[in-house]
């Protein structure tokens, strides 16, 4: 595609294909930062290109930020978690604003970014950080306690994650003492929150100057395996509410531009809850989802709203109007094999007979025994289904948890 | 206004929903730019598939053939160029497990469809080019047509095995079924001329024909005439039986028999056996009915010369136990081998007929007795099932195939043994079949086929002849360790390994082109003129070939690209009915008569070839050729070989596999040089 000069020259950080072609595709010019193993692909394939390994940021960092100040990049954006200190350590030199780079280690460490909100007067579940499994038996009983459980009553859980990995990456579930003992030493700092009994969503909000541009709500069906956008009439009630929600979250957070991927419940007294948030896209593949029932390229509206040079103008112009403008419902399933020992692939019948069914991306197993689950993490992958119906969709993502699609 | 109107039926209803995420597909694929291209292959694929397994799926694939291959579904794969593409590779891909190349080949069939009815205008195929291709796929598919899924196909394909079928329901009433029928039997005819010993397929694909014939509702208009010999060598080759009665009927009709009528049915089985190399399960009976009653008849039965003839007359009680042994109508093939082997004179050397009296009492470890009746059923007992390999190897030692196996160095073997040292190879059938395991030497070391753990195929074949069946592994798992034992040696193992593999006579003098270390060419000038000087016989003194010699072979495509290495033997050199001069050799893929590119193409029949031999004018011969073996004390006079013999066959080889070969030096010597 054409490039415009007089528009921005943005910089992705981190591997992404999607992102590349959504680059390729838009009137931007672009160049990726990525580890050294991308060059050769890159030169191939006449993509523009920087290398960079995302370590830990040492005394070297600023060297990156000044390449692409070179360049006359304006900024850079976050494709993945790992790299979201870095695009705030590089923009805060691009954009010459010390404040962006504080901004994003807030929203890489979970502890930090709960205090941060709780400040911001937003509502969050109770939390901890643990260094051992002590910590994490400790906060097991206090929190039954104060549910006022009598010894022998069934726990209410605990849910441990990372401080810095993406989403469902090392989440477990923690119900009795004994099940400490299977979390292994080095994931430890964990942060330790209660179980919230609700609908939990996730929102994609792109943000332009303060302000939210376009707002999605994600439902998941169950967490970890499904999810469908727009959200069903139900949840989308909550739309004002949310809104709110995530304008506080702006404004605890000092945003000013860019993509955030928050997470809530809402309990069954409507009552909203932050879970955290994310300063880049969402994983599962919702960006597909969106561009499925909205027809715009969601990767192309992050370049958008990160981009200095910008017009408000343009960036209305981009967006479709919320719920309204969708063709449709767009959800997808993370498979996981259910049998112990599987041989191949077969996608069942009645999934792929379905008029909702739209494509899969499983291959075949790579190994014969499958490897026992500890925490949520990495589906085999994806299937997509698109449909008329909210309710429908939900209830075939649903049922797809009971079927084999590897054997 | 009728309601019927408005209720489309269920599956088109379906069929449009899924063309429409197919349209998606392939816009999206379109789109990509050619990096992320892979990324959108696959749903394309998988979309496609789902099309394919609908009523009419075909028929709308047909249409969208040029979208499909402008968005790139072939881009970077065999399929982007259809002008190469050999129809013999199809029904591997079309049995596949792997729902993607089922696909793939499916949607390039339809392509070649559009393509061949002038819908789509390719600029690297023609129109006839593609009816040409798609007429010889459906041949050798023709199973498709007219059958439902088998077992193995629905274990390994399960829903998938649709795909091929509804695909050639749909070729066939595009193109016609009268193309199909002419082409597959000119393509039985040309594999019958090589008298392989495996012919079940062949059988099979007959007994298609025959049923295709007797259908009404298929309109073969004027072909298929050209059938009849083949079907009737089956079905009813004689009087007594042209009406394929059953076998019980025509066994109560020998018994009313007077000596003219049998004479004429052991004329008329005869004659059909030896013009198509297919016994009828009829013959069998007419033989052992013979042995019991009237036994001057059973050379004509067998239909031999005067060699064998003598040769039965010699081996009476031999040939009589072999035939009760061995020759049944479920093993009636042995009857066309025991025929052959009795013309070879081979029983005359002195081990042969006490090796096959052994063979006769041989008891088969269960190993062995499982594998057979695993891979045959239990038509026939193991013992007569091994029997039959036998005497077929024996009779015919070119008919050899290594199947769907990387083993073509042990069919070669096989081979080898069963032409020049067939008492040898009773002794490896022996072992194998008995004992389970074959020691071989190795420099004096012994290899037994049980220490070595692995050959260089990974799991048991099975579409093999028996004799292959049983052997094979042990060979292969022998000829690996070999392999291995000259890890570290400078130079190509097969300098040690063929003459130790193979027998003593495989020549100690070696020749190779290709440097090991680079894959470049190396002292291309030294290889050949020696090859001229020992095999030519202009140059050799005029001396005929006297052992069968292994030799290694550069296998390539029919645009000449370079595909593999590739085991065959040298049977003899000597100038063709055309006063060209010939390399005779055996090739232990099923099928000889390939294409090999730049106008190499390997003949089989109407060069002077005898049963199985594959030949190619010597030039065209040497220019595959980059491993041989002499013996350096018969070589002939290096200088007599002219110069301009030799350039002919670089030409052949820089053309081809050579191409890309040639080393940074030899370069500069064949500039010209600068003034």
């Amino acid at each position: 595609m054409q490039k415009d000069p007089n528009k921005g020259y943005i910089a992705l950080l981190g591997w992404s294909l999607n992102a590349i072609e959504a680059a390729e595709n838009f009137d931007r010019r672009y160049i990726v930062v990525a580890p050294d193993w991308a060059e050769d692909y890159c030169q191939k394939h006449d993509i523009p290109y920087v290398p960079w390994n995302f370590e830990r940021l040492n005394d070297r960092s600023i060297e990156i930020a000044e390449t692409l100040k070179e360049k006359g990049v304006d900024v850079a954006i976050p494709l993945y978690e790992e790299t979201v200190e870095w695009a705030g350590a590089i923009n805060s030199v691009l954009l010459d604003n010390p404040r962006i780079y504080g901004q994003s280690l807030l929203l890489r460490d979970k502890a930090l970014m709960k205090r941060r909100a709780q400040l911001g007067g937003i509502r969050v579940g109770i939390f901890e950080e643990a260094h051992d499994k002590e910590d994490v038996v400790r906060f097991l009983k206090r929190v039954n306690q104060t549910l006022l459980k009598l010894d022998g009553d069934p726990n209410d859980p605990i849910h441990l994650k990372a401080f810095d990995k993406a989403g469902c990456l090392g989440h477990r579930v923690i119900r009795t003492p004994d099940e400490v003992d299977t979390i292994p030493d080095e994931e430890f700092p964990v942060l330790m929150e209660s179980h919230l009994d609700g609908w939990e969503f996730a929102v994609e909000a792109w943000i332009h100057k303060g302000k939210i541009v376009f707002l999605n709500i994600s439902e998941y069906v169950t967490l970890g395996y499904s999810v469908f956008v727009p959200a069903s009439p139900e949840l989308e009630k909550y739309r004002e509410q949310i809104t709110q929600q995530i304008e506080k979250l702006i404004k605890a957070f000092d945003i000013e531009f860019g993509l955030i991927h928050p997470e809530y419940f809402v309990t069954s007294d409507g009552e909203m809850y932050f879970g955290e948030v994310a300063y880049r896209p969402p994983g599962f593949k919702v960006f597909e989802l969106l561009e499925k029932v909205y027809g715009f390229n969601a990767y192309q509206a992050t370049m958008l709203v990160f981009d200095p040079k910008s017009t408000s103008e343009e960036v209305a112009a981009f967006f479709p109007k919320e719920v309204v403008d969708a063709d449709g419902f767009a959800g997808c399933f993370g498979v996981y094999p259910r049998r112990r020992v599987v041989s191949r692939l077969e996608i069942p019948e009645e999934t792929e007979d379905h008029p909702y069914f739209e494509s899969h991306e499983l291959t075949a197993p790579m190994e014969e025994t499958v490897t026992k689950r500890t925490a949520f993490g990495t589906h085999w992958g994806l299937i997509y289904f698109k449909g008329d119906d909210a309710h429908t969709l939900r209830d075939l993502l649903k049922h797809q948890e009971e079927l084999d699609f590897y054997v | 206004m009728t309601t019927d109107n408005s209720i489309s039926p269920p599956s088109n209803e379906k069929l449009t929903g899924l063309l429409a995420k197919l349209d998606d597909a392939v816009r999206l694929l379109l789109q990509a730019p050619a990096f992320s291209k892979p990324g959108k292959l696959p749903r394309v694929l998988d979309t496609a598939r789902r099309v394919l397994l609908q009523e009419g799926g075909a028929a709308a694939i047909e249409q969208r053939a040029q979208a499909l291959e402008a968005a790139g579904v072939f881009a970077g794969s065999d399929w982007e160029t259809p002008q190469y593409l050999v129809p013999s590779l199809t029904p591997h891909a079309l049995k596949s497990a792997d729902p993607n190349v089922v696909v793939i080949e499916s949607l390039s069939e339809l392509r070649l469809l559009a393509v061949s009815k002038g819908e789509y205008i390719h600029d690297q195929i023609s129109a006839e080019h593609a009816h040409h291709y798609l007429t010889q796929t459906m041949a050798i598919n023709l199973w498709l047509l007219f059958s439902t899924p088998s077992e193995a196909e629905r274990e390994t394909q399960g829903r998938l095995a649709m795909i091929p079928r509804h695909l050639f329901q749909h070729l066939a009433e595009r193109i016609g079924y009268e193309h199909v029928i002419d082409q597959l039997i000119e393509e039985i005819w040309r594999i019958l001329k090589q008298r392989p010993i495996q012919v079940d397929s062949i059988k099979q694909m007959i007994m298609q024909i025959a049923l295709c014939q007797a259908n009404p509702e298929i309109d073969l208009g004027s072909s298929g005439q050209g059938a009849d010999r083949l079907v009737s060598s089956l079905f009813g080759p004689t009087q007594a039986c042209r009406e394929d009665p059953g076998l019980d009927v025509y066994r109560e009709r020998l018994d009313h028999m007077d000596q003219a009528s049998l004479q004429a049915e052991a004329t008329g089985f005869a004659r059909a056996m030896h013009d198509t190399g297919l016994v009828s399960p009829y013959h069998p009976v007419l033989l052992r009915h013979l042995l019991e009653e009237n036994d001057n008849l059973v050379a004509e039965t067998l239909g031999l010369s005067s060699t064998g003839r003598d040769c039965l007359m010699c081996y009476r009680e031999l040939v009589h136990a072999l035939i009760r042994g061995g020759v049944y109508p479920a093993t009636s093939q042995a009857l066309y081998g025991l025929s052959l082997m009795l013309e070879r004179g081979i029983l005359y050397q002195p081990p042969v007929a006490p090796a096959m009296w052994r063979q006769l009492g041989l008891v088969l470890s269960e190993w062995s007795e499982a594998r057979l009746t695993l891979t045959y059923g239990d038509t026939a007992s193991p013992r007569a099932r091994l029997l039959e390999g036998v005497v077929c190897m024996l009779g015919m030692p070119l008919g050899v195939g290594q199947g769907n196996n990387p083993t073509c160095q042990s069919a070669r073997a096989l081979s080898m043994w069963a032409y020049n040292d067939p008492d040898y190879l009773l002794q490896m059938v022996a072992w194998a079949a008995r004992d389970d395991e074959i020691i071989m030497h190795f420099e004096g070391q012994p290899i037994s086929s049980m220490a070595s753990l692995s050959g260089v195929a990974t799991e048991l074949p099975m579409d093999l002849d028996p004799v292959s069946l049983l052997v094979v592994p042990h060979l292969d798992r022998i000829y690996a360790e070999m392999g291995r034992r000259c890890v570290g040696r400078e130079g190509d193992p097969h300098r040690w390994v063929n003459p130790e593999f193979h027998g003593w006579w495989s020549g100690r003098g070696f020749r190779i082109n290709v440097d090991v270390a680079t894959g470049n060419l190396f002292e291309v000038d030294d290889f050949l003129r020696h090859f001229y000087a020992s095999y030519h016989p202009y140059y050799n003194g005029n001396q005929p070939l006297i052992h069968p010699q292994p030799a290694g072979i550069a296998f390539t495509d029919s645009a000449a690209r370079f595909i593999g290495w590739h085991a065959i033997t040298i049977l003899r050199i000597t100038l063709d009915p055309r006063d060209v001069m010939r390399v005779y050799f055996y090739n232990p893929n099923n099928d000889s008569g390939q294409d090999w590119g730049d106008e190499v193409k390997v003949s089989t029949a109407g060069s002077g070839e005898r049963f199985g031999e594959a030949s190619l004018p010597i030039e065209q011969f040497a220019s595959r050729l980059y491993i041989f073996h002499y013996d350096p004390l018969e070589r002939g006079d290096l200088s007599k070989v002219p110069d301009t013999e030799l350039e002919s066959v670089k030409g052949y080889l820089f053309r081809s596999w050579g191409a890309s070969r040639i080393p940074p030096t030899d370069l500069q010597a064949t500039q010209a040089p600068v003034k």
